[in-house]
């Protein structure tokens, strides 16, 4: 039932980000719902957590983006497994620590991308795509990250629960 | 001392008797002489209802407000709730006019690609745009339909302003148009005036440019580009743009220059995926290929 659902997150995840993130765009920059989603399941749970969630947002995203199958699956894998490994580093995941770990998270996938998808570019379009739209999105995931992370903190607190999950530790 | 009686009793006593008499009087008048007494009554009336007249309109008047307002109330609860369903009734209305309206843009967008589609001297294939930028990599739109509508990779798609972009990926039900605003997606195109050849590209930030254009092309700005019909997704003579600027450095061997496409990508809702070079011929064909289902 957990997994069902879980796929079923993951699904709407991809559907939201196919459908709605144009809603979303400040200045034609688009935030990462799947790689916000893969990150949040490694930090409010673990790293096999963000493992298998990152795993099937990644491969779902690649079914409906021109790029080979395979990029998002192993970056927002990736980017899941190692934002589990977060919580092992540090004892209580913060909201700074998410805006940080999530903002270098984007950034290493964005640079991935970035290499895999684009044709060879020239020094002008290279730098214009890193500060016109790998940081600027790199931030915006990170914002929406924290945002969603501490709502569901919220949401933890006022229903007296402790743990998004059992820690597999 | 010895209590003294009072005085005023034997005197009050007769007039009482007095009263009683004058009144047992009166009543026999009344009773014996009526036309009389009906007029003198008449004459003592009068002022009588006069005095009584203020009071009396008082009260009728506080009756016929009250009446007035109570009126007005009920009045005012029936405007109230006619005023409560009309306002419901116009939400509907509205929520109605909005769904008309959209469907008429549907309608005359519907319209204007089936008329292109009849007319158009190729066989395409009718497709609504499900899905958009599913990656922030690529300019890339989902179309609602795959290969088991007939669709295969490097299939042009256009609309009946001009070219779109190219199919890249094909699954079974949906497949994914790289727009011509994408940097990895080039096609050949042609200057319409002068008929010189170019590559056609988008950049990264979103532009098209036309890329190397014969040194000695008469280019100008607000040139029309056109398909060029050397690659395969694509028949000659389709719309792409308009020429913004041209450039060409003193060092560089080709000229280039900017295009602003005839398609604004942002806004698209259906298109047609050029499925064969070659109109289609019998109403079979049409309908198995490509005949525009109702939007």
């Amino acid at each position: 039932m957990r997994t069902a659902l879980q796929i079923l997150l993951c699904v709407a995840t991809v559907v939201a980000q196919a459908t709605f993130s144009s809603l979303l765009s400040l200045n034609n920059v688009y935030p990462d719902l799947c790689i916000i989603l893969a990150c949040l399941a490694g930090f409010l749970s673990n790293e096999y957590k963000g493992l298998m969630i990152g795993l099937t947002v990644g491969l779902l995203q690649d079914l409906l983006t021109p790029g080979g199958i395979g990029v998002n699956l192993i970056l927002k894998g990736l980017a899941g497994t190692l934002a589990g490994l977060t919580t092992h580093t540090v004892s209580t995941v913060t909201t700074g620590a998410v805006i940080i770990v999530t903002l270098v998270l984007s950034l290493g996938s964005g640079l991935a991308s970035l290499v895999l998808a684009y044709p060879p570019l020239d020094g002008s379009d290279t730098l214009h795509i890193i500060v016109g739209v790998l940081v600027p999105q790199a931030l915006y995931n990170s914002a929406l990250a924290a945002g969603i992370f501490l709502a569901i903190h919220k949401v933890q607190r006022s229903f007296g629960v402790i743990h998004f999950a059992q820690r597999g530790r | 001392m010895p209590r003294s009686e009072p005085t005023s009793l034997p005197i009050t006593t007769g007039l009482r008797r007095l009263l009683v008499g004058i009144i047992i009087l009166f009543l026999l008048l009344l009773l014996f002489l009526p036309r009389q007494s009906q007029e003198w009554l008449g004459q003592v009336g009068g002022p009588v209802a006069m005095i009584l007249e203020g009071p009396l309109q008082g009260v009728s008047s506080i009756q016929n407000s009250a009446k007035e307002t109570w009126s007005q109330y009920i009045a005012h609860q029936q405007v109230w709730e006619e005023n409560q369903r009309l306002k419901v009734e116009i939400q509907k209305l509205q929520g109605e006019q909005n769904r008309l309206r959209e469907q008429a843009i549907l309608d005359r967008d519907f319209e204007k690609l089936s008329m292109y589609q009849t007319t158009a001297p190729m066989t395409t294939l009718y497709a609504r745009i499900i899905g958009r930028n599913v990656s922030n990599w690529y300019r890339a739109v989902v179309i609602d339909k795959g290969a088991s509508d007939g669709v295969h990779v490097e299939m042009g798609v256009i609309t009946n302003a001009g070219v779109v972009g190219r199919v890249v990926r094909v699954n079974p039900t949906t497949s994914i148009v790289l727009l011509l605003s994408d940097p990895n997606v080039a096609i050949t195109g042609m200057i319409q005036a002068s008929r010189d050849e170019g590559i056609i590209q988008g950049t990264p930030q979103g532009n098209i440019h036309m890329k190397y254009l014969p040194p000695l092309s008469p280019v100008q700005v607000g040139d029309a580009v056109v398909t060029s019909g050397l690659t395969e997704d694509f028949p000659r003579g389709l719309h792409i743009g308009h020429i913004k600027q041209v450039t060409k450095a003193a060092t560089d061997l080709f000229q280039s220059g900017e295009v602003t496409p005839i398609v604004d990508f942002s806004k698209l809702e259906g298109v047609l995926v050029v499925t064969s070079f070659q109109p289609a011929i019998s109403t079979e064909a049409s309908s198995s290929a490509g005949t525009l289902p109702s939007p």
